[in-house]
């Protein structure tokens, strides 16, 4: 089969700097006024500023979670997770009374080790299943020309799928990685439907080997420097050795890190070129490493500056309304104290919701307008699928906080 | 009102209908008319309308329904960018604005945080003590010395701002002493544990007993107290909660409800646990009952080993002239001046010397 001849159609992506700023930290002081509360209902208006924004071939998609079965959601996931978190922490807890304080033998410190992995590998499984309840209830809460998105159950094959190739990703130091992201990622997609129709994940895993090749570039620069000062400490030039394993050492550090963020997004790229909806429709990717590393810096560059420059005035401003308080030495009243950290929240407000504006939004707005979508004409034989209840509406990922950016 | 574009979304499809919309012939719906809705058209009454929040420039209209959805609308949509027909809908439909919310959502949201509250509440009050309390008895005193020692250290480490060995106190003369005073304690005493008594360079008001036979003593405490009387009754009435293995359970507790919060907080690891428990033993809330007992323990051990309660209570009267900085123990108990006299009441006969002057000098400046 060949597309040769199919339309292309570009995503783009029209949200501004300004509204997401404004709502970012707007809904940001609620969540601080009701304790939290109210994030449930500012994830929701964020996301539907960011889903709206989303446009194809002239429409917008649309967001139609709300706060409220968020909120309800939460509320049983997190008895849910109270009653098992305390049942496992204590009886790990007991069970390594021995280990976990003061290992005195060898056979002490593994079974301290064993215990410490034993508690993260409880909450696992959880992880991984929140993750999996979390990207099926955005998929069912997201819809393109009134179509629903949605996706099937099956969290718990997802659960073990994950513990499974995590090991094996460990065992084999990493080598193996691109096993585990392709295996569950097809896993995720070949669940995922819009309308009626299905997507399913082509491809395979050992093409995204040619994703990692700047992280063994930066892996061999290390190794080289390790061996250039070895080698060179013991022949002649010892003088040399430092100086020359420390810059190898920094280059491939460097290199290892952008290796990274390369594998990141060529892997997102090339798993999403191998992604098909239903026969006839398919997608094309084409997002940057520099430009997603120009944006982390550029954006992270200013985030700083406008935070220091904010947080001095306020600095400045506190220390002559209550200087003469300071340098007396008083102990500071209540009123005072309670004043100085809800100004230090709501700084950090600040802080999350311009780097909302300036790193997380010009990102994802990279990666949606490098989307293109091919053979878009055959989406009108879609048909609609069934409301999916959603269950806990992510209330387990938000309970374990791994709900991301939005 | 000129009939205007719009792209109409049947909820059943993905395809976009192109519509004509104009205002309904009575006046009360907007008229969708294309080639693929048939001859009759759709209309959508005025009153049903409802605003999906979108993007400034247009409008994007559902209309209110009886669905199983998230919230009750009808799945099809209405998008209009013509400015004349949006203000012709801003002005004539009359609930564009209005949250609908299904009959019984306010009971149901009620009846969960209820039910969370209420769950919650019966784990970290009913389930985590009744279990943490099990676990605790069953710790054999091997264990429990071991985890002793861990807390201790962890104690060490919040308190000082270096390592742990720069914390403890170890003039040799002042040490002597301690052991003179250790003696005089267990002599006599059928203890659970071995008593180990140190003292920790601090200036807070303070003594606390860690799980297995361990009583820390604060510095503050030494120079806080009047004669080694005073010191002896606090020490006698920690060595009540040690050998009702008080701090044990209080651990169990801390790390059963830790555990909760640590996870939930993200932080996987035991390190949060240990440092919490460290700083439980240190503000050592105690229930009442748990307080009486070690009191009731001090004053027989007191009188047994003719120390006698006359020190205890003078401390406590102490303790009530000065304030803050105080260990909670101490000060959130109603009235230092009961326990005094409780104190006093259960002295029977005349009190022993427990340290030579000289050695109380020396027990007073085991910190160097």
């Amino acid at each position: 089969m060949t597309f040769s001849t199919s339309r292309t159609t570009r995503v783009s992506y029209t949200g501004e700097r300004g509204p997401i700023f404004r709502l970012a930290f707007s809904t940001g002081l609620l969540a601080l006024i009701t304790l939290g509360i109210y994030r449930f209902w500012g994830k929701t208006r964020l996301r539907r500023y960011i889903w709206g924004s989303t446009r194809l071939d002239g429409d917008a998609f649309e967001y139609t979670g709300t706060g409220l079965e968020k909120f309800l959601g939460f509320l049983v996931s997190v008895v849910i997770l109270a009653v098992y978190l305390a049942v496992v922490q204590l009886v790990l807890f007991a069970l390594g009374l021995r280990f976990i304080v003061n290992p005195r033998t060898e056979a002490e410190v593994l079974a301290q080790l064993v215990l410490i992995y034993a508690t993260f590998f409880a909450v696992l499984p959880l992880i991984f299943y929140a993750g999996y309840r979390a990207r099926r209830y955005k998929l069912a809460r997201t819809r393109f020309r009134g179509i629903r998105f949605g996706m099937i159950h099956g969290a718990g094959g997802y659960v073990w799928r994950a513990i499974l190739l995590l090991v094996v990703s460990i065992l084999t130091l990493g080598l193996l990685t691109p096993l585990m992201t392709f295996r569950l990622e097809k896993y995720l997609t070949d669940r995922m439907f819009y309308g009626d129709a299905r997507f399913v994940q082509g491809g395979s895993w050992t093409r995204l080997y040619r994703s990692m090749k700047h992280i063994f570039i930066g892996l061999g620069l290390l190794v080289l420097a390790a061996v250039a000062g070895a080698v060179l400490a013991t022949v002649a030039h010892a003088a040399l050795a430092a100086p020359v394993a420390i810059l190898l050492g920094v280059v491939g550090y460097v290199w290892l890190i952008v290796g990274m963020i390369y594998f990141r997004v060529h892997g997102f790229a090339y798993l999403t070129r191998n992604k098909r909806l239903g026969p006839e429709i398919g997608f094309d990717a084409a997002p940057r490493t520099g430009t997603v590393i120009g944006q982390y810096l550029l954006g992270g560059l200013m985030v700083a500056i406008i935070v220091g420059v904010v947080a001095a005035i306020l600095g400045g401003i506190s220390f002559v309304l209550f200087e003469n308080r300071l340098v007396s030495g008083a102990e500071p009243p209540l009123a005072l104290i309670i004043a100085g950290v809800v100004a230090y929240l709501v700084l950090l407000i600040f802080a999350g919701a311009l780097t909302m504006a300036l790193i997380t939004q010009p990102v994802l707005a990279h990666f949606t307008s490098t989307l293109t979508i091919t053979n878009l004409e055959a989406l009108s034989k879609i048909r609609q699928r069934q409301h999916d209840k959603g269950a806990d509406a992510e209330g387990f990922a938000d309970a374990l906080d791994i709900g991301g950016a939005f | 009102m000129q009939p205007a574009a719009a792209s109409y979304f049947d909820g059943l499809t993905a395809t976009r209908h192109v519509v004509i919309v104009s205002p309904s012939r009575d006046l009360r719906g907007v008229w969708l008319q294309g080639p693929s809705l048939g001859t009759q058209g759709v209309i959508w009454p005025l009153d049903r309308l409802r605003l999906l929040p979108g993007q400034a420039g247009e409008m994007t209209l559902t209309m209110v329904a009886d669905t199983d959805d998230e919230a009750p609308r009808d799945p099809a949509r209405l998008v209009i960018s013509d400015p004349g027909m949006m203000d012709f809908v801003r002005a004539t439909a009359p609930g564009l604005a209005k949250v609908d919310t299904r009959r019984g959502t306010y009971g149901r949201l009620a009846l969960r945080l209820t039910g969370a509250i209420a769950a919650i509440g019966l784990i970290l009050f009913v389930l985590l003590p009744r279990l943490s309390d099990q676990l605790a008895n069953n710790l054999s005193p091997e264990r429990e010395v071991a985890f002793g020692d861990a807390v201790v250290e962890q104690v060490a480490l919040t308190l000082g701002n270096v390592g742990s060995s720069e914390i403890v106190c170890t003039a040799p003369a002042g040490e002597a002493a301690l052991e003179t005073l250790r003696q005089q304690l267990i002599a006599g005493q059928d203890l659970r544990y071995d008593l180990r008594l140190r003292v920790f360079d601090h200036e807070m008001v303070n003594a606390f007993a860690a799980p297995g036979g361990q009583v820390i003593i604060l510095r503050g405490l030494l120079d806080e107290a009047g004669s080694p009387a005073e010191l002896a009754g606090v020490l006698a009435h920690e060595m009540g909660h040690v050998q009702a293995r008080d701090p044990t359970r209080l651990a169990f507790r801390s790390a059963g409800s830790a555990g909760i919060l640590s996870l939930l907080l993200g932080d996987a690891s035991g390190g949060f646990v240990i440092a919490l428990l460290g700083d439980h033993l240190l503000s050592a809330a105690y229930t009442r009952d748990a307080e009486a007992a070690a009191d009731a323990f001090a004053h027989r051990l007191l009188t047994e080993t003719g120390i006698g309660t006359a020190g205890l209570a003078s401390f406590f009267n102490r303790i009530d002239k000065i304030d803050g900085n105080l260990p909670d123990y101490l000060s959130t108990h109603p009235s230092s001046g009961n326990r005094a006299e409780q104190a006093r009441a259960a002295d029977q006969g005349a009190a022993n010397p427990v340290l030579t002057d000289a050695e109380w000098q020396s027990l007073q400046r085991i910190c160097g």
